[in-house]
């Protein structure tokens, strides 16, 4: 079976619980590699605990995951299911880039430091290593004069480039995108957007949750809707918004939006 | 005739001898219970004048009233806080007597009262201080080696509570709570006093650092701890999303940002510590406290606890400059 065909990543029946609410209830999901899939839905609906459950920080229930072909996460033991290894599910999360909404900087060390960490720390490369692909990267998403000053200073829009950098050091297969510009003031989304977007033209395969709806129409190949921790609607956007159009609850949503 | 001259002689003699002798000895002594009259009434200047009539005794001359005229007359000088006046009277005494005790004696207790009173505590200070500096040599010692032990011993612990392995995390637990749940004077007494009897023993030193390594183990064990969970959970969220293992994450993410926090707690801990040093003087170790004490009970002088109370205050002022320099250090970052 050649790689290229294979998809990326692969989620079967995923259900995630909070002790009576069902958060994630049985989603199937197949990403291609190279493929921008935008995941909309109103609050609560499970999107952003199924984004977490791909990298495992959030342990589900039931369900499989399957990354460039193989079954990670969970193994069996005596007929139950336990998580796997620590370093397995780190080597796995080394591979997955992610962003949160509150970004989560790392305040004590520089913009550099930030984004030299992953390399540094989990790929063990050398401190010059690690600096030279930092300085690339941030040149990249266009904060090299922000090189050493530390996150406090920056502007929400600047410390979420540098959190996007900082995923992007470990030069991962897939990124996850938890809703990156929930937090920021409308004038800054833009820049956000901006290097996302060149994220996507360079081909990174990437799944985003978002109420920006500038994502799911210029950047998305499939857009789905989620609600109640189940997949309501799925397609191209263009598929999505003529199905909104029939479709009461889902055009309720986007009405909000737009 | 001759029985009567004899008798007559003899009897003149002793008339003569009365006269001369017992005629002056009754006039000082009207003269001493006359001054002394006056002194009751207060009037010490004419009692002066009184005991001054007493004259300079010739060579070979009984001196006994003239020696008691002039003590008088300086203990008088010395109530009136003269004691100028009162040395001079003594001088006058001793001219003639240069080994007359009493004089003597009241000439140094008055020379000793004439210096002023920070002479006195200066002259204390330094003859108390080369042993109060050693027991604070000692104290400090015992400061340092804790301060080193407990952050170490108080992290094990925190790292311990807050592990998901119930085992270890019920054992810190447990330290926490017997270190924290029993006075530090009778943990002491147990490790110094009661382990021999288990057949460890141990120096008073090592005694001492164990005791407060163990007991401010406990206190930074729990200090920590909360440092570590008031730290935003996104933290070990991204560090874990990046790859990290929860040791790199705890190491290079999570306890190096908890330092700002942990120094005012741990300051304030380590200022306790220093006083509880204090506590080590119970079980045969000669710190400041105990030097200080000793000195109090061989001198009955005040100024030896007076001293260890300023140098006690000089090792908490140093220490809190220190901690707060680390302070403002520890959270560098968030001044730029």
């Amino acid at each position: 079976m050649s790689i290229a065909n294979q998809p990326l990543l692969e989620l079967k029946n995923i259900t995630k619980r909070f002790k009576d609410l069902t958060a994630v209830n049985g989603v199937n999901l197949t990403v291609a590699s190279g493929e921008k899939l935008v995941i909309i839905g109103p609050s609560g609906s499970g999107k952003s605990t199924l984004l977490r459950s791909i990298n495992m920080l959030e342990e589900i229930e039931e369900g499989t995951i399957n990354f460039e072909g193989r079954e990670v996460g969970y193994v069996l033991r005596n007929g139950k299911r336990h998580p796997d290894r620590p370093q397995a599910i780190s080597a796995l999360r080394a591979e997955i880039g992610m962003v949160f909404q509150h970004f989560h900087l790392f305040p004590h060390m520089t913009v550099l430091g930030n984004v030299m960490e992953g390399p540094l720390t989990v790929q063990r490369k050398t401190a010059d290593e690690a600096r030279s692909i930092a300085i690339d990267i941030l040149e990249k998403v266009g904060l090299s004069d922000k090189r050493d000053v530390f996150p406090a200073t920056l502007s929400g829009g600047q410390k979420q480039r540098v959190a996007i950098a900082r995923a992007l050091a470990m030069r991962p297969k897939l990124m996850l995108f938890d809703e990156p510009t929930s937090a920021l003031d409308p004038e800054l989304v833009g820049e956000v957007f901006d290097t996302i977007h060149t994220l996507a033209d360079e081909g990174m395969t990437m799944i985003i949750v978002t109420h920006h709806m500038g994502f799911a129409r210029e950047l998305a190949d499939r857009v789905i809707f989620m609600e109640s921790g189940s997949f309501l609607a799925q397609g191209t956007p263009e598929e999505l918004f003529s199905i909104a159009h029939d479709n009461e609850r889902i055009r309720g949503f986007l009405n909000r939006l737009l | 005739m001759r029985y009567n001259i004899g008798r007559v002689l003899l009897a003149l003699l002793f008339l003569w001898m009365m006269t001369g002798n017992c005629l002056g000895a009754v006039d000082y002594d009207h003269l001493f219970r006359q001054s002394s009259d006056l002194m009751a009434q207060g009037d010490l200047d004419g009692a002066l004048a009184l005991l001054k009539k007493v004259p300079t005794p010739a060579p070979g001359e009984d001196a006994g009233a003239f020696v008691s005229s002039r003590m008088q007359a300086a203990r008088i000088h010395a109530s009136q806080k003269a004691p100028d006046k009162a040395i001079a009277d003594c001088q006058e005494v001793l001219t003639l007597f240069p080994d007359n005790s009493e004089a003597r004696n009241f000439v140094a207790a008055l020379k000793e009262q004439a210096k002023p009173a920070w002479h006195t505590v200066l002259s204390d200070t330094i003859r108390f201080l080369p042993s109060l500096a050693k027991g604070a040599l000692t104290t400090l010692l015992l400061v340092l080696c804790t301060m080193l032990v407990s952050p170490l011993g108080g992290l094990l612990v925190a790292l311990g509570r807050i592990s998901t392995l119930r085992p270890i995390s019920g054992l810190c637990w447990l330290i926490i709570w017997f270190f924290r749940g029993t006075p530090l004077l009778l943990q002491l007494f147990f490790i110094y006093y009661g382990l021999p009897s288990l057949g460890i023993t141990m120096s008073p030193l090592a005694a001492a650092v164990l005791g407060l390594g163990l007991n401010y183990s406990a206190y930074l064990g729990e200090i920590i701890r909360g440092a570590i969970q008031s730290i935003d959970h996104g933290q070990m969220e991204a560090a874990k999303a990046i790859g990290m293992s929860y040791g790199q994450a705890m190491r290079r993410i999570i306890i190096p940002q908890t330092y700002k926090r942990l120094m005012p707690p741990i300051g304030n801990e380590f200022i306790a510590l220093i006083k509880d040093t204090a506590l080590v003087s119970t079980i045969a170790m000669v710190e400041l406290m105990r030097a200080a004490d000793q000195l109090f009970n061989t001198y009955f002088n005040i100024t030896a606890l007076a001293l260890a109370a300023v140098i006690y205050l000089l090792l908490t002022t140093i220490f809190t400059f220190i901690f707060e320099k680390i302070e403002y250090r520890a959270g560098i970052y968030e001044h730029r």
